[in-house]
């Protein structure tokens, strides 16, 4: 009963303190007194360190007494019992959480450390630290998620403020485009992730993985699909992880991540939001057992994603685009891993490849001395690497494969004209056929045909317009 | 051009491929001239308009590039009003502008002066028109006079006001404006007219200003303003833009970033770009001429490719092609062209700065790469206009035909609208108090003229105003401080032989950050003497230390040496080097192996594996970087080389060269090299039993500029091993034999040190210990104290300028500090570099000793009493110091005027692409410049030098040295002297010296540095160190021990 106790207050602790640290980080500049940069990095250094200890414990209360599963209950918040419908926050600390919320701590806490001094002086300081507390209750939340609804939500909060630190050099045009086009994709994966709990909601009658995989400890959970609904499930779950992960035909917004100041791009795109995508599938494991058709989904979409990320980080010539599709491609393999049901590989794949990531791209811009050390070491201009690519593939194919390499695979202009231009010229026509209709009705030209025109051609009789 | 003009009046083929050769070679000028940045040197960056004068080639930058002249009105307000200058340097200067049209008259506004005096001191406020209306409607703007408005303007202008209205306007004894009547009738109804007798104030207020308000504006709308030029838009892109909003430049910049980085990478990429040898063209062509293109808008790019490749035409031929196809006219191809460079100036810089000035670089971009890149973007263009322009229009326009069907749409002239006019005049008029009965009476040309007036000192010419007075301010507290200095210097002067041997001597570089070092070192030992000359010593050459791979130049890039020099490990050790060396390459090699390979797929999955010990090295240098770096320290000295080296100096062969007998110097070219420096700093009496030889650099980590922080004088390299030749040189006896018979003698009992000084960190290392002869061994102990306690008290005087440093903080902890900067990751600041660098002074060090300078100043030792009537020696020293120091400080003039334009914006977001420069984010252009983490504590102003010679000597100087001349005409420098004899003072100022009268002769004393510069962040004023003063020999050591205590 003892260690029940413990197991829940220490559970407790880790989700409360990022969402202490949200709370008085974003109550702070709400009512008109941010705080400043050395109080900031306090609440976020201690907040982050009790978090970590907390979830240390837990490992340890683990291993000491041999509990594999710790449920939190934080209760049912709506019931609506003719639709069977409860939303329910339950967490869930288990063999793949909690090696999970624990690098997310390690990674995270250390990115704050570096980022307060990165961003000393900085205007966006404050900005920075509130979109990390996002950042950093998203990932928490959603790594302990019990339930579907409960990952959504810390699924949303990752995009959310992913798409915002893209954008945080708002002042300039190019980070805002690329943010809006990482904020469109994640809501793609969205609709995909939102669509599959409904459906999980529709087949088992509730959000709870207990339910979905049975109270089994992970990763011994049985799915209690047939083979259909989970190739249903899990393709739109796919689709979310494909979409989150930056894996074909998503991947074009890896690199235009990177507008983002090069602490956010490290932790953020580089190693944990990157790696949610195949923590969902993780955490979705048993249904993959149940359909062969899916497992094969996801070996080849991994394996299309590491192929494609491996040569695509080739021929980048500059050094975060290259770590970036170094990323996905093992981003890739871990899915393959996943899709193999080799799930303790993939999740200390995760870990060791986080780690190192955030360390490469933290490190990035020292590469020219890195370059010029490691020549010195050798005495003579670093070999070029013959590519292997280069001995199995025809000469012919080279050039071609190179430009696809080069040209991202063409992903973006391929979203763009298959979706994209013909999305927007549907909603042009619609958007002139309803102005068409509404003149016709009004009999006069559309307010928004004016609200177009040149504001300095119609205020020519300026001082009546003054007034 | 007669020669592209055949008989027929039609340029031929031939000679327009000549026309665009020369065209785009005198666009490429425009561009910025930053090579790569690991060889990173400072230099001006308008350089392409230094034929122009400061502030025309400023306004010119702006047109071409579309960045800042100067700083913000409201940003040099702030500085008004921090005291970094005052309203009598406003006057000043405006006065000196003005000249003789000061007191011209311009109606009832008084002289154009004053006109011009009330536009700088109250800030005008402007905007979009839709700005100006929300706050004339939304803000108590009418209701208000402005807070600069004096009560007594106030009062009498209401008082006015309420006199015209009630006895003529009310009463219909004015033939007023029927515009005006029904603006009163108005404002009447509004204010509630039956009462006026009892209003307010405040009523009187509003109803002035309202009244005020419409009388501005409807003179403005009747004058007859000028229109001012429309910018000419030419390229396709900019009036496509315009028309539609979709900006086509967004679509062919991400395809040529991409090839760009490609083509030029230095190998970080491990696939390179397939038929990269062939030329930009010709490998663009191979790429893109097969296969189906995805990019809508590049639909038949394939073809074309094919029909270029089938119709054999060359880059230029393309080029002349596209700018046909793109309906052109010759006349307009010059600045068609430059246009089209300057859309992506970072990488065209780069391409064109690889094709012509990085023969060194691994992979140089052959000759003819810019035109080529010219011809692949204008291809592109022509693709992306005629597609933007169908999916925007609908229409399907042949391409020659759009440039000009969009032209017709957009003919417009620009011209200030009558509510912008309007609000600067109701601003004005408050302040100057004209009263709306007076401007009322104005006839129309009165008003156009008033706006003329207003409207030629526009925003730009006040900041040109407020830039010189903020340069004035600082030039004459220089100037006063130096005269006072000077002076006294000037009394205390002892003739020739008569001074007592210094304790040591001691010589740096010129650089601005040896100023404080130096300052330090003389507070703790008054007894020394310090010198500075150009950190590469005259010792121009090709150095390899014993663990680089290449030859790396050690010389400013104006000077191109003949000479090699390696560093090789002592004789009795090779040995034990090469297992070193070995076990080195192997390191090499495997962390090569695992670089590349994490990168990769298969190696991806082992590296990830292990990956997890990743984590320590990370959590452990970004939580404690001091630390880790000092046990990284540890691991790495068992495989560095063995520490003892020598350089291999002395050449065997006839010939310099980079192979083994022919590398070093031969001794008479030795004796030049030691007679040179000797000579141009002035020592060459009175040498002291130790003479320490000081270069320096930069270490820092997480730093692609890391380069910028070195010798600007070894072409951003380490200054060190000049240091060590040097010394090495000096202390031979052969040369000294050499130099005696030439007549300069060098005491058999002085010995030359040399050592190596880290900006960053303030460390200090020493060269060739061993060679200092026993005799001199503890004095040389003591010296190397008395350095690392002046190292220390740097530190300590650099850490004031940190933020993140405790102002608080002892000096015992600075060091600390600074070794933590220098080694941490996560630091965008490790050492500030030149910024605030603001003087220049050449000279003996008697006027400027003692005098706390705040690290702005390049010293420069020279002694005009050794000099000959030519001041030969003084122009070689100024050959390179000017053009240098205006280099640096005229690049952090421009970053910080406009950090995004000039400079490369924040470090935050950079990416190092190609190994070549820096990128924004992955798909930007490259960014040449500084950082604004760089510049952030800079004042933009330019460099005054202050050099110890006759008006006669300067001029001479000038007018044999073109560079200097240009510089110093133009104004792209402050230029002063100081007389040798009298003290006196002279500035250059529209083309001759005029006599500087200092405004005070008193300067604050204190005891120490410390003291002046102790709790303060901001830059500081001049004050006199008197603890520094050389006193008689009979007070000794004691002075000193004080100060270290006071520290």
């Amino acid at each position: 009963m003892d260690i029940q106790y413990a197991f829940h207050a220490l559970g407790v602790i880790v989700l409360v303190m990022p969402t202490l640290l949200l709370a008085v980080i974003g109550l702070m500049s709400l009512i008109g007194r941010p705080l400043g940069e050395t109080m900031m990095a306090r609440w976020t250094e201690a907040t982050v360190t009790v978090a970590l200890l907390a979830s240390l414990g837990i490992l340890g209360l683990m291993l000491y007494s041999g509990v594999r599963q710790v449920p939190i209950e934080l209760g049912n918040w709506v019931v609506i019992p003719e639709q069977h419908f409860h939303f329910h926050l339950r967490f869930v600390f288990d063999r793949l959480s909690v090696p999970f919320v624990i690098l997310t701590l390690v990674l995270v806490g250390t990115i704050g450390a570096f980022a307060n001094r990165y961003l000393h002086r900085e205007p966006g300081y404050g900005r920075f630290f509130l979109f990390y507390a996002v950042f950093l209750l998203g990932m928490v939340l959603a790594s302990l998620a019990g339930t579907i609804e409960s990952l959504f939500i810390g699924w949303e909060l990752v995009g959310l403020s992913s798409a915002l630190l893209v954008a945080y050099f708002h002042e300039r045009p190019s980070p805002v485009v690329n943010g809006i086009r990482v904020w469109a994709i994640y809501r793609i994966a969205d609709a995909a992730f939102l669509v599959a709990a409904v459906a999980l909601h529709h087949l088992t009658g509730g959000g709870d993985f207990s339910g979905l995989m049975g109270t089994e400890p992970w990763p011994y959970g049985t799915a209690s699909l047939t083979g259909m609904q989970a190739l249903f499930v899990g393709l739109l779950l796919l689709v979310a992880a494909a979409g989150k992960s930056g894996m074909v035909p998503f991947s074009g917004w890896l690199p235009r991540a990177m507008e983002g100041p090069t602490p956010s791009s490290a932790v953020f795109y580089g190693a944990l939001s990157v790696h949610l995508g195949a923590y969902l599938l993780l955490r979705v494991s048993p249904i993959l057992d149940v359909s062969m058709t899916l497992q094969i989904c996801v070996i080849a979409l991994g394996l299309i994603s590491a192929v494609f990320g491996a040569l695509a980080a080739r021929v980048q010539s500059d050094i975060k685009s290259a770590l970036a599709f170094a990323s996905l491609t093992q981003v890739g393999i871990i899915v393959v891993e996943i899709g193999f049901g080799l799930r303790y590989i993939a999740l200390i794949h995760i870990i060791g490849h986080a780690c190192l990531r955030t360390l490469q791209l933290l490190r990035a811009p020292t590469v020219l001395r890195d370059y010029h050390t490691l020549e010195n070491a050798l005495g003579q201009n670093l070999p070029q690497q013959e590519s292997y690519v280069r001995y199995i593939t025809p000469s012919s194919a080279q050039k071609w494969l190179y430009r696809f390499a080069l040209e991202r695979g063409y992903l973006d202009a391929f979203l763009d004209t298959l979706f994209v231009r013909p999305f927007i010229k549907v909603f042009s026509l619609f958007n002139s056929w309803e102005r068409r209709w509404t003149d016709l009705l009004s009999g006069t030209e559309s307010t928004e045909a004016l609200a177009t025109m040149d504001p300095s051609t119609t205020g020519s009789d300026g001082i009546k317009d003054i007034k | 051009m007669e020669n592209v003009i055949d008989q027929t009046g039609v340029t031929t083929l031939d000679g327009m491929c000549a026309k665009i050769q020369h065209l785009v070679e005198h666009a490429a000028h425009f561009l910025p001239a930053q090579g790569p940045i690991d060889v990173f040197v400072h230099h001006n960056t308008l350089h392409a308009f230094e034929d122009l004068r400061f502030d025309q080639a400023v306004m010119k930058g702006h047109e071409v590039y579309g960045c800042e002249p100067y700083l913000s009105e409201d940003r040099y307000r702030a500085k008004l009003k921090r005291g970094r200058f005052n309203t009598d340097d406003l006057f000043e200067v405006l006065l000196d502008d003005l000249e003789d049209e000061a007191h011209v008259l311009i109606g009832f506004m008084g002289t154009r002066f004053h006109l011009r005096l009330a536009m700088l001191e109250h800030a005008l406020h402007t905007g979009p028109v839709a700005e100006l209306r929300w706050v004339i409607s939304e803000t108590d703007a009418l209701s208000q006079f402005r807070e600069e408005a004096s009560e007594k303007t106030k009062s009498r202008m209401i008082e006015q006001t309420r006199r015209w209205v009630m006895r003529d306007l009310r009463n219909g004894n004015e033939q007023a404006d029927p515009r005006i009547k029904e603006v009163v009738e108005n404002l009447f109804e509004r204010f509630n007219g039956s009462q006026i007798d009892s209003w307010s104030d405040r009523i009187w207020e509003a109803f002035t200003l309202q009244l005020l308000w419409e009388v501005c504006y409807i003179g403005a709308e009747s004058a007859n303003g000028f229109t001012l030029p429309a910018t000419p838009r030419l390229r396709h892109r900019d009036l496509l833009l315009e028309a539609t909003g979709s900006d086509i430049d967004d679509s062919v910049n991400a395809v040529l970033i991409r090839f760009c980085a490609a083509f030029l990478d230095q190998g970080f990429s491990n696939w390179p770009l397939p038929d990269r040898d062939a030329g930009f063209f010709a490998a663009f062509q191979s790429l893109y001429s097969s296969g189906k293109t995805m990019e809508w808008w590049l639909k038949g790019l394939p073809t074309e490719l094919k029909r270029i490749e089938q119709e054999k035409m060359s880059p230029l031929e393309i080029i002349a092609d596209s700018l046909q196809r793109l309906g052109l006219s010759e006349n307009e191809y010059e600045d068609y062209i430059t246009q089209t460079l300057l859309a992506l100036p970072g990488w065209a810089g780069m391409i064109w700065q690889m094709e012509t000035n990085a023969e060194w670089t691994v992979r140089p971009a052959p000759r003819g790469t810019l035109v080529q890149y010219l011809a692949v973007r204008l291809l592109l263009e022509r693709f992306a206009i005629s597609a933007f322009y169908r999916e925007e229009t609908g229409n399907n326009l042949p391409l020659e035909e759009i440039g000009s069907t969009l032209k017709q749409q957009l003919e417009q002239s620009v011209s200030v609208s009558a509510v912008e006019r309007a609000y600067l005049l109701f601003q004005l008029a408050q302040v100057r108090g004209w009263n709306p009965h007076e401007l009322h009476q104005q006839n129309q040309e009165a008003w156009t003229r008033l706006i003329r007036e207003i409207e030629t000192f526009n925003a730009f010419e006040r900041r040109r105003i407020y830039h010189l007075a903020y340069e004035r301010r600082y030039r004459h507290q220089a100037l006063d401080a130096v005269s006072v200095i000077a002076k006294q210097a000037r009394e205390q002067r002892v003739k020739p032989g008569e001074s007592e041997r210094p304790l040591f001597q001691l010589v740096t570089c010129i650089d601005d950050r040896e100023e404080s070092f130096r300052r330090h070192l003389e507070e703790i030992v008054p007894e020394c003497e310090t010198f500075a000359a150009a950190g590469f010593y005259a010792v121009a050459m090709y150095f390899r230390g014993v663990t680089d791979a290449h030859f790396r130049p050690l010389c400013p890039v104006s000077i191109k040496p003949d000479h090699y020099v390696t560093e090789e490990v002592a004789y009795s050790l090779t040995a034990a080097s090469q297992s070193r060396e070995e076990a080195r390459r192997m390191l090499g090699t495997a962390s090569h192996r695992w670089h590349m390979g994490s990168r990769s797929l298969m190696g991806g999955i082992i590296t990830s594996v292990l990956g997890t010990l990743a984590s320590i090295p990370m959590v452990t240098r970004i939580l404690f970087p001091r630390t880790t770096a000092q046990a990284r320290k540890l691991f790495g000295s068992l495989i560095q080389p063995p520490a003892v080296t020598e350089l291999h100096l002395y050449r065997e062969a006839e010939t310099p060269g980079p192979d083994e007998s022919h590398l070093g110097y031969s001794i008479d070219e030795m004796a030049d090299i030691v007679e040179r420096i000797l000579q141009d700093i002035g020592l060459t009496e009175n040498m002291s039993r130790i003479v320490v030889f000081v270069g320096h650099g930069s270490g820092s980590l997480n730093n692609p500029h890391e380069s910028a922080y070195n010798c600007g004088a070894c072409s951003g390299g380490r200054g060190g091993p000049n240091a060590r030749a040097f010394s090495k040189m000096a202390n031979s006896p052969q040369i000294r034999r050499i130099l005696a018979e030439r007549g300069l003698v060098i005491p058999e009992d002085t010995v030359f040190v040399s050592n190596f000084h880290n900006t960053c960190d303030e460390d200090v290392t020493y060269y060739d210990l061993d060679d200092i002869p026993r005799s001199h061994r503890k004095e040389f102990e003591q010296v190397r104290a008395y350095i690392d306690e002046a190292r220390a008290r740097n530190a300590h005087e650099r850490c004031r300028r940190f933020e993140s440093a405790d102002l608080a903080m002892p000096v015992s902890k600075a060091l600390e500090h600074v070794e933590g900067r220098a080694e941490d990751l996560s630091q965008a600041r490790p050492e500030y570099n030149h910024a605030t660098d603001a003087l220049c002074f050449v000279g003996r060090r008697d006027w400027s000793r003692g005098l706390f300078l705040d690290r702005r100043a390049f010293l420069t030792s020279y002694d005009p009493t050794q000099d000959d009537e030519k001041a030969s020696i003084l122009a070689r020293i100024l050959s390179a110091a000017i053009p240098v120091c205006a280099g640096i400080n005229l690049e952090y003039y421009f970053s910080t005027i406009d950090p995004d334009g000039y400079g490369c914006g924040s470090k935050l977001p950079h990416n190092v692409t190609s190994l070549l420069g820096v990128m924004e984010g992955a798909a930007s252009d490259m960014r040449p410049g500084l950082s604004r983490q760089m510049v952030e504590i800079h004042e933009p102003v330019r460099i005054l030098f202050v050099i110890e010679t006759t008006q006669k000597q300067m001029l001479g100087i000038m007018d044999d040295n073109p560079t200097i001349d240009t510089l110093v005409r133009n104004e792209w420098v402050q230029l002063a002297i100081l007389d040798p004899d009298t003290a006196e003072i002279h500035v250059f100022h529209k083309g001759e010296f005029k006599p500087y009268h200092p405004e005070t002769d008193q300067l604050p004393q204190v005891e120490s540095s410390f003291e002046w510069y102790r709790g303060q962040r901001d830059h500081l004023g001049f004050a006199q160190i008197t603890c520094s003063k050389r006193e008689s020999p009979s007070k000794t050591r004691s002075g000193s021990k004080e100060n270290g205590e006071v520290a």
